[in-house]
């Protein structure tokens, strides 16, 4: 091309997230459908030295709690190529169609949201992507669609409810496996609107801690999102040997 | 004949420029310039003599209303005022007309700011969050002490190519630019809605300093409460 190329994309410091600098500082995701976007998101396209291209989505830390965690620093996601996810609260699927990008072909995204209406974008995404099992179930009874998940990696959990930590809990029980991880974000206002955020979080941590899971690390969403935090952490953790 | 005459060939005439010495007087005036200029000089004598005709032949006995509606002040002619031209209903409309040209240009730009934001995510600046981690005793803390480290030795950047570099740096001031933009139409779209209320009927007033609850630098105005029913 003449000029050379208008954008380089490097990896980032997580697996299979992708930084593109040129016109655009953004972080993003390669495309597992190349040439279609999900949610009217740019797509920035780089040609190798072979001249193969490949496509790369951007992904808008504005609709997505977990790329606003990532921007935020997090040390670890959990989520690789080729883990096996389970996403409550999926949504329309912005952000698990991101997720299904970054486990890739190889691994597999369980999807569950409730309602119908968000649903319906949910499982169109999914058409294209077959990486992604959607489920529209609530996922206070994971008993409804034990069928359909099996044993996984990570759990992402994304519900905006007063009992999510209970739900996560629920989940992990039935299909979280032992030393695996979870990622939930939590928003200070669906919990409790009358302390602060601050405290909401630790409350929040104190309720996880009590369900064998062992949380390692909370990051704000500052400058994305007001009063919402993630906490990353693993679910029965292996007890350390003493020296 | 005159074919056989065009088979010779002739000297070429070019067209004469302005010699350099007389640069200053600009390009070298052709008679079609000449006419041009002619006609427009003579156009205005004309129209001179025509009003100078007018005058001249006025009866001075002869009424017009514009005797009435205008005057000359200090030798100058003045019009009649047109405060009134529009009616209260009218000017309300152009107003309101005016606010939504505005407010439509808010909401244009502010989509325009969203787009930019949701592709430029400041990469190399350090977040402003607050990042916690969870330990269960003192050794766990020294590792993710000494991982912490580690983490920021490995943060140097990678080289980007410096034309690459000017493109993401005009993306960021674009944004920027409608960001400060968005600003100034929000503030107009403001003061203008309130000019419009202000124009309404109701009672109202503006408030004290000490009355103001929360401190603004901008006028505030409270209304009498009316009942509806």
């Amino acid at each position: 091309m003449k000029g050379g190329s208008r954008v380089v994309v490097q990896p980032h410091r997580h697996d299979g997230v992708f930084v593109a600098k040129g016109k655009e500082d953004a972080l993003c995701t390669k495309n597992m459908v190349p040439g279609e976007a999900v949610y009217g998101e740019k797509r920035v396209s780089v040609q190798n030295e072979d001249g193969s291209k490949v496509e790369y989505r951007v992904w808008n830390p504005f609709r997505s709690k977990l790329a606003a965690a990532i921007l935020g620093g997090v040390d670890n996601i959990w989520i690789a190529p080729g883990t096996r996810v389970l996403y409550l609260g999926a949504a329309s699927g912005t952000t698990v169609s991101h997720v299904s990008d970054i486990v890739g072909p190889t691994g597999v995204v369980y999807a569950v949201e409730f309602s119908h209406r968000s649903g319906r974008d949910l499982v169109n995404m999914a058409k294209k992507r077959t990486n992604v099992i959607p489920i529209i179930e609530d996922a206070r009874h994971p008993a409804r669609y034990r069928m359909l998940v099996g044993m996984v990696d990570v759990i992402f959990s994304d519900v905006a409810q007063p009992d999510q930590a209970r739900i996560l809990a629920l989940n992990a029980s039935y299909f979280l496996k032992n030393g695996g991880h979870f990622v939930i974000s939590i928003k200070a206002n669906c919990i409790d609107s009358t302390v602060p955020a601050e405290a909401v979080f630790a409350q929040e941590v104190k309720k996880l801690q009590a369900e064998q899971f062992k949380p390692s690390e909370q990051v704000t969403l500052e400058p994305f999102e007001r009063d919402h935090a993630c906490v990353v952490g693993g679910y029965r953790m292996p007890k350390k040997q003493k020296v | 004949m005159s074919s056989l005459r065009n088979a010779i060939p002739r000297r070429t005439h070019k067209e004469r420029a302005q010699p350099h010495e007389r640069k200053k007087f600009g390009l070298l005036e052709k008679h079609k310039d000449y006419v041009l200029r002619a006609r427009a000089f003579h156009q205005k004598e004309d129209t001179l003599r025509r009003l100078r005709e007018k005058a001249a032949s006025r009866n001075p006995d002869e009424f017009y209303f514009k005797m009435v509606n205008t005057r000359m002040v200090d030798g100058i002619h003045r019009p009649k005022s047109e405060a009134n031209k529009y009616t209260p209903e009218e000017l309300m409309l152009m107003k309101t007309q005016d606010i939504g040209y505005v407010l439509q240009k808010v909401q244009s730009e502010k989509k325009k700011v969203e787009r930019l934001n949701s592709a430029l995510h400041t990469l190399d600046h350090q977040p402003e969050n607050n990042h916690v981690y969870f330990a269960e005793d003192r050794e766990e803390v020294k590792e993710i002490q000494s991982r912490q480290l580690e983490k920021n030795d490995s943060l140097a950047s990678v080289k980007v190519p410096g034309r690459i570099k000017k493109k993401t740096a005009a993306s960021y001031r674009e944004l920027e630019a409608r960001q400060k933009r968005v600003q100034g139409l929000e503030k107009l779209y403001s003061d203008m809605a309130l000019q419009k209320e202000l124009q309404k009927s109701g009672r109202k007033r503006r408030l004290r300093e000490d009355e103001i609850v929360q401190p603004t630098s901008r006028p505030v105005y409270k209304w009498r409460a009316e009942r509806k029913r």
